[in-house]
């Protein structure tokens, strides 16, 4: 069998190049690991700026709440004055009453419940043509200002991909130092990995044209992160 | 009159007549003398805020020296950690039996639409040409993959393959799909991009990425882009194929950090990528994004060779592109010149090891052996060594040896150097005799005979007027009474 050839070719390869194996001394085992001094919250929001997000430093989820509708108006409907957002089914965002926001506004909500009742392709239609994403998160991490997201139903992937702004609501308890704490979270108690987990650092650029860095390509150009510090 | 080869469009392994093309091209030049000051300076304070980031380079080069040393053993954890999450596994020896692999998945699927997120290993195995010599649509998503897919161009940088272009270039080419003048300011050929690429994704059936690090204990592939395409190219379309190189595979989940750690500061100077995917096999049950099938295609197509081989550490490389950018030749001639897919310093290694050396046997003499190389790599890699290693080979291939006159006068070279009294007297004569005619010009414009060779491209050193072991005696003679 091909495979087994295949296998067995680089087995006596592996074998063979024993020989050339690089010389490295032993390592301290917390090599690697920055994390972060002082406030995490704090912190967080710095790195979140700096990577070219807007971050919203708030006490409490009536703070969250107030931006939020700040953030709402802000979005500028393609059509019409009526638009659609694609939000995440999150505890955090329940608490933080949510539905009750858009629902008020009059923009439509596209949730678990509602995609699922639509067929395929009506759904990434309607996915496509959202302009705005709601989401938390399942973890941040301070040093970097990252966000780490985990797929399941409820909390699509495209949620923080397609539509051309995405807001995330991070709260204390779901910020780590370091991504070495954030990768041990993920991987500590079961061994199965969602079938997407994704780290986000900034609004999608590229610098494809002349190293200069352009937003907004493919992915949300504007990155709004709550941080509510409670 | 000969036509000019297309250094932008074909292969070729013509590489100083190509750099003789690329430093006579003003535009280029420009672009490229931006490349050490932009980046330069922030890769820089990306490191700075790494501590011991000596350490963390040295950790993730241990990972990889570790894992290689147990290859197959990882190969068939990964295998069976993608199998038993109901995903596809496919052994490829070459690019061909990879290419067909593809296709088979993709007509297995009734797929007449791809988009594709960038990756190296599919530019290596010429998927495209592939794909569309058997009639099939594929549209790369990246950006600059996207511009030059559509110019017809090769890529010239492992991480910006259309670093070449200028805006003004992009706005001539994307005018022609957009059926109208576009204005060189990125924004707007950001935008426009966008807009079509959006279109091709939302019918695409199938997304063709490759794998930045696959992770055998998990049986996931990491995907490292700044755009999303990435991301968009896993999410949208039904079926998902990954085409991996055997040397991406790392054992654990807990080793992948250091690699992220180091990756992003060497390739563009940020701490993370803005998106760092982990995919896990297909969507699970109850989720209503993601593909429904995911193939994982494992390609050889020479590694396992260079795997016994002293360059075995040349499967190391990341393909960050940080030795590109910090050395000075790939800086003046760019990456058309060198001719293969990956450009720069190591692939002056790997297009030879590829491709074979006597083909490219350029490649390894397109470095000053400077170091700068090595030093910006984020696993180390020794690529300085590699190269002389392989002069060394290309000297003992037949085709490559030189005159019967240059063997003589290098074996002459040799025997004189084993033999210190002789080395002595012959730098000694030289110091007064060269060195005196060169006392206030260090550097020999031309050479006289067969010698001109040398000189034709480069100047040579001039021998010092004073020895460096006179004036180390000097030295210390005068510090001596100096006491």
């Amino acid at each position: 069998m091909s495979r087994d050839i295949f296998l067995e070719r680089v087995r006596q390869a592996a074998q063979v190049g024993l020989a050339h194996r690089v010389h490295l001394h032993p390592l301290p085992p917390d090599v690697g690991y920055v994390g972060c001094d002082g406030d995490l919250c704090q912190r967080f929001a710095a790195e979140v700026d700096a990577v070219g997000g807007m971050a919203h430093l708030v006490a409490d989820l009536a703070g969250a709440r107030a931006v939020l509708e700040k953030l709402l108006e802000e979005v500028d409907p393609a059509t019409g004055g009526t638009y659609s957002a694609l939000c995440w089914q999150h505890e955090l965002l329940s608490r933080l009453g949510l539905p009750e926001l858009l629902d008020v506004r009059g923009i439509e909500r596209l949730d678990y419940v509602s995609l699922a009742a639509m067929s395929p392709e009506r759904r990434r239609e309607s996915m496509l043509r959202c302009q705005i994403g709601i989401t938390s998160c399942d973890c941040a991490i301070a040093e970097t200002g990252s966000l780490l997201m985990c797929s399941r139903s409820g909390r699509e992937r495209v949620a923080s991909l397609l539509p051309p702004t995405h807001v995330a609501v991070v709260e204390r308890a779901q910020i780590v130092p370091d991504l070495i704490d954030a990768v041990e979270r993920l991987s500590g108690g079961a061994s199965e990995l969602p079938s997407n987990v994704v780290l986000i650092t900034g609004p999608s650029k590229t610098g494809d044209i002349e190293l200069q860095l352009t937003t907004g390509v493919h992915g949300p150009g504007k990155w709004h992160v709550v941080v509510v510090q409670s | 009159m000969a036509t000019q080869t297309d250094y932008l469009r074909h292969t070729h392994h013509e590489f100083v007549a190509a750099s003789e093309q690329a430093l006579a091209n003003q535009g280029l030049q420009q672009i490229l003398g931006r490349l050490g000051d932009t980046l330069g300076a922030r890769n820089r304070q990306a490191w700075q805020l790494l501590e011991n980031s000596d350490l963390v380079r040295e950790k993730a080069r241990a990972i990889k020296d570790q894992t290689l040393a147990d290859l197959d053993r990882h190969l068939m954890t990964l295998e069976k950690s993608v199998q038993d999450r109901g995903g596809h596994v496919y052994w490829a020896d070459d690019g061909a039996e990879a290419c067909c692999q593809v296709l088979d998945i993709i007509r297995a699927a009734g797929a007449r639409r791809i988009v594709k997120s960038k990756s190296m290993t599919s530019e290596e195995i010429h998927l495209n040409e592939a794909l569309q010599s058997a009639g099939q649509e594929v549209v790369e998503t990246d950006f600059g993959e996207y511009i030059i897919q559509v110019a017809g161009h090769r890529p010239s940088h492992i991480v910006g393959p259309a670093l070449h272009l200028s805006a003004q270039d992009v706005a001539v080419i994307l005018s022609k799909p957009a059926g109208q003048r576009l204005p060189a300011e990125r924004e707007v050929l950001a935008a426009f991009a966008r807009a079509q690429l959006r279109e091709k994704f939302a019918q695409a059936d199938v997304g063709i990425s490759g794998v930045n690090f696959a992770i055998a204990e998990t049986g996931s592939i990491v995907l490292i882009t700044n755009e999303g395409n990435g991301r968009l190219t896993t999410a949208l379309p039904r079926v998902h194929v990954a085409i991996m190189g055997i040397e991406k595979v790392i054992p654990k989940l807990a080793d992948l950090p250091y690699f992220l750690k180091v990756l992003a500061r060497a390739a563009t100077g940020q701490k993370l990528s803005i998106y760092t995917s982990l995919i896990t096999g297909s969507r699970r049950q109850g989720e209503l994004d993601g593909p429904e099938e995911f193939h994982l295609i494992i390609l050889d197509n020479g590694r396992s060779k260079i795997l016994g081989s002293p360059l075995r550490e040349s499967l190391f490389c990341i393909r960050c592109g940080a030795c590109l950018n910090a050395c000075p030749v790939y800086r003046s001639v760019g990456g058309h010149a060198y001719g293969g897919v990956y450009a720069g310093p190591i692939g002056a290694v790997l297009t030879p090891l590829y491709d074979g050396l006597a083909a490219n046997h350029h490649l390894p003499h397109a470095s000053s052996l400077c170091g700068a190389c090595q030093a910006a790599c984020p696993v180390k890699i020794q690529i300085p060594q590699m190269l002389v290693q392989l002069r060394e080979q290309l000297h003992h291939t037949p085709e490559q040896r030189g005159s019967r006159l240059e063997r003589w006068a290098y074996g002459l070279w040799a025997w004189a150097l084993r033999r210190p009294y002789l080395y002595r007297l012959g730098s000694w004569l030289a110091s007064r005799t060269i060195g005196w005619w060169h006392r206030r010009d260090a550097w020999i414009k031309r050479m006289p005979g067969k010698l001109g060779g040398w000189t034709e491209r480069r100047d040579f050193p001039a021998p010092a007027r004073e020895r460096f072991r006179d004036w180390w005696n000097a030295g210390s003679e005068n510090e001596e009474s100096a006491r």
